[in-house]
């Protein structure tokens, strides 16, 4: 799991008595990047949102007046006192 | 005497994708559930014991705000702080699945160099860790602080103070955990000291060198002091039953299983 290969394959010929057997084994399977990359942008984004908004993110829809109602920032505003996060 | 599959070049290809599809959805939903069933318990929990502090301190806020002679809306104050308040439990949940997507990539990497082969013991262990490096280290250079302590005015200046502060700790502990990984041989009690040495003598520096909080304090120091008591028990009570419940459902699901079964 920690190795950056995607799949690792032995491949190991056996030779016995009766016959020759390939023998595959899959050994370890790599990481999804694909739930990597989702779980990043999670972190971002809840991150952002309850650390550090000051009305950014509404103002892409509310415009300027979200720097004064900042009601994302006020939403999240005790979680980031309590979480240690910089406000006020 | 291992285990030993017979397929075709083909077969394998089948099962491999359909391992791999297998894996990655329990992953995902581990991690975002147990973010979100800390949260819950965080929030819950803040409701509690962090919420009367920071009444308290808005109440000493307002009052000083009354006092300097400002206009103050009481009514819209109070529609605010239900606002607020009903934002705890939300804020938590948001908070919880934002801190549980960073521990599952960090617990995914580092699974197979955790202690023990308890997968509970190990989610606790790193959730122990990232507590440690994530808030407690932060929290000594920057301690959180309720509201009435900090100027609108110095916000960004102290968001970049904090996320530095925060990004050195994470970083050095990445980085330490790679060093006695990858380039030290040993026994685990050195590995473990030189990684402390490490991560203690990069922290000190930037503790030393990061310049302080530039705000003023101007409520009971009491209070304060109070509240980053509550805090710290509350965020470090978030960790560990983040670490439990992920390292449960971890233990019950198994999106490793894959790695098991021909892992031998
Ligand atoms: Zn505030």
């Amino acid at each position: 799991m920690d190795k950056p290969t995607n799949y690792l394959y032995i491949l190991d010929i056996l030779k016995n008595e009766m016959s020759y057997s390939r023998q595959l084994l899959i050994k370890r399977s790599d990481i999804s990047k694909v739930a990597i990359g989702i779980l990043v942008a999670i972190m971002l984004f809840g991150f952002f949102v309850v650390g550090f908004d000051q009305g950014q993110l509404f103002s892409l829809v509310e415009g300027k007046q979200a720097f004064d109602s900042k009601w994302l920032h006020e939403f999240t505003h005790d979680m980031r006192h309590a979480a240690g996060f910089p406000c006020h | 005497m291992p285990l030993v599959f017979h397929v075709t070049e083909n077969e394998l290809d089948n099962e491999v994708d359909n391992e791999l599809s297998m894996r990655t959805l329990p992953f995902l939903v581990i991690t975002i559930i147990s973010g979100a069933i800390a949260g819950t318990i965080l929030g819950i929990i803040n409701l509690g014991i962090v919420e009367p502090y920071i009444d308290k301190a808005i109440e000493l806020e307002t009052q000083k705000d009354i006092q300097a002679g400002q206009n103050v809306n009481l009514d819209e104050i109070v529609g605010y702080r239900i606002w607020q308040k009903g934002g705890e439990i939300v804020g938590g949940i948001i908070y919880g699945i934002s801190l549980s997507s960073l521990f599952g990539i960090v617990f995914a990497y580092s699974r197979n160099s955790l202690p023990t082969s308890n997968d509970k013991v190990k989610a606790i262990f790193l959730a122990s860790i990232m507590c440690f490096v994530l808030f407690i280290v932060p929290a000594l250079k920057y301690p959180a602080n309720p509201p009435a302590v900090g100027a609108p005015e110095t916000i960004y200046y102290r968001q970049g103070l904090f996320v530095g502060f925060l990004v050195i700790s994470g970083a050095t502990a990445l980085a330490a955990a790679a060093i006695i990984l990858k380039k030290i041989d040993g026994t685990t009690s050195k590995k473990i000291s030189i990684a402390c040495a490490i991560y203690g003598a990069v922290m000190l520096v930037s503790y030393l060198v990061m310049p302080p909080n530039p705000d003023k304090i101007s409520i009971p120091i009491d209070l304060i002091i109070t509240f980053r008591f509550a805090s710290a028990l509350t965020i470090s009570m978030f960790w560990g039953i983040l670490g439990l419940t992920f390292g449960t459902l971890w233990s019950k699901f198994k999106p490793h299983k894959f790695e098991k079964i021909t892992a031998f």
